[in-house]
């Protein structure tokens, strides 16, 4: 059995006295990928928040001591007027063109000088998300948070860099937990899933949890139309 | 050459660069405005200085610091916008300056006078200049990220706060400093026009803030210089000098 990364005990996250998450346990193991399924408002994108840090919470996280953690987050908007040119952006990290264009080829982009010198709020939605994409792997976290990544990517694109990074990510023994509200081909390659609304729903192994009772649970009200 | 020339053209150069570059981390975290409102909150420092005869760049520091420090605290007791109590704090600051401010020192006050400069000051301006602008070059890129995303630069351990709290710090000390040149009323533009011109011009980051910072040095040598020629105030050349290449930056602005 690999190592535990990540260990989390009777997690409960408040909002002004409202309840977002409620008690939930799992963990995350060396190399797995975790796919957290719900539809939205499920508190999925809370719960990634809270597990970097950036929100309070009651219950236990414990990450593996000096881990490398990286996030993709759902929102990144860069203003069209700010002059920060694709390659500055990927100066923020001290890396290597050597590094920055192997990254680009990960998330499917040729890149070329022009491409380097552009503004980054001048990309179209969809390279903006790989450019993001490529951002975090560039420094080869251990574990990598990913909240909705494949938004505004087209649908032929998402299937070909999610495929490419899973290969990626099991090569370099990485960590991921990936965030969907849409049940797809995330589910197929993933290790384990947890699907929750507030409060866990279900928890294990896709072959073992993605059966029509389980989606009915996640799905059940919204898809009764 | 008499000496005065020479020192108010260094200190043009050094506080003219460093707050070209400051003005451009500063619009891009859409805080242009808060160097004019704190140029005026340093009004009263800048009263008693000229009253008492001393550097009004050290007048101006504290009340600074105090206005920082009451639209800090205000900000956490009201949870009102914070350009409403920054309002409140450089208005009342004005009417208190004014209280006591001798009418013949008004207009010092208000645009600068930078013909008595002497070589302390000189070195002083120098010193503070370049030490702020190492500190701004060393926090740039991770303020800017902080910008982009609070929450990516937070995972990337940039410690949002405490870079706040120095970025806020180092605007203080420019504005102490520029307010010998352009006095309170036209502080704003000397962090707001060069930078303003230098956006319309950069395609990149480096470009935009180094354009920034040559733009306001140039501002600030040719004000001066056609002052010693002139015998116009400094301050108000210096801020047209700027507005003018804003004006011409206009026509190359990258679409």
């Amino acid at each position: 059995m690999s190592d535990i990364v990540l260990k989390v005990k009777n997690l409960n996250v408040e909002f002004e006295g409202e309840k977002v998450l409620e008690d939930l346990t799992f963990d995350l193991r060396e190399k797995e990928i975790l796919v957290i399924l719900g539809p939205n408002g499920a508190g999925k994108s809370v719960l990634l928040r809270t597990l970097l840090g950036l929100l309070p919470f009651q219950g236990l996280i414990q990450w593996k001591k000096d881990i490398h953690k990286g996030f993709v987050p759902e929102e990144f908007v860069v203003s069209k007027n700010l002059p920060l040119s694709v390659k500055e952006f990927f100066q923020f990290k001290k890396v290597s063109l050597k590094e920055i264009s192997q990254a680009f080829d990960w998330v499917g982009i040729k890149i070329s000088e022009k491409f380097l010198e552009k503004r980054l709020g001048t990309l179209s939605s969809g390279q903006l998300r790989r450019t993001l994409i490529a951002w975090v792997m560039v420094d080869s976290p251990d574990v990598i948070l990913l909240d909705e990544p494949m938004v505004g990517i087209d649908i032929h694109g998402r299937e070909t860099i999610y495929d490419s990074l899973v290969e990626l990510w099991t090569k370099k023994g990485q960590s991921i937990i990936f965030v969907s509200h849409e049940i797809g081909e995330v589910c197929k390659k993933a290790d384990k899933i947890l699907a929750l609304d507030k409060r866990k729903l279900f928890y294990g192994l896709p072959k073992k949890v993605i059966t029509p009772q389980n989606l009915a649970k996640i799905y059940g009200t919204s898809m009764a139309l | 050459m008499e000496p005065q020339w020479l020192y108010s053209t260094i200190v043009g150069i050094s506080v003219g660069g460093v707050a070209g570059y400051l003005g451009s981390l500063m619009i891009t975290k859409r805080m242009a405005l808060v160097g004019d409102a704190l140029g005026h909150v340093a009004l009263p420092g800048v009263a008693l200085a000229l009253i008492y005869g001393f550097n009004v760049s050290w007048g101006a520091l504290p009340c600074l610091a105090l206005g920082i420090l009451l639209i800090w605290l205000f900000e956490m007791r009201t949870k009102l916008p914070m350009e409403a109590l920054t309002g409140i704090v450089f208005t009342t600051s004005v009417a208190i300056a004014f209280l006591f401010l001798p009418e013949s020192e008004v207009s010092t006050a208000l645009i600068g006078d930078i013909s008595q400069i002497n070589l302390a000051d000189t070195l002083v301006s120098i010193i503070l200049s370049l030490v702020v602008f190492l500190i701004l070059r060393k926090i740039f890129s991770q303020m800017i990220l902080a910008n982009l995303s609070e929450e990516l630069a937070k995972i990337e351990h940039v410690e949002v706060e405490k870079y706040n709290l120095i970025y806020l710090i180092c605007i203080a000390i420019v504005v102490s400093l520029g307010i010998k040149i352009t006095g309170s009323l036209l502080m704003g533009a000397l962090v707001i026009t060069p930078a303003a011109a230098a956006r319309n011009l950069a395609r990149n980051l480096s470009q935009y803030s180094y354009g920034a910072l040559i733009i306001g040095i140039i501002s600030c040598v040719a004000g001066i210089l056609m002052f010693w020629f002139f015998s116009l105030p400094a301050g108000p050349l210096v801020i047209l000098i700027a507005s003018l290449i804003f004006l011409i930056s206009l026509g190359f602005k990258k679409r």
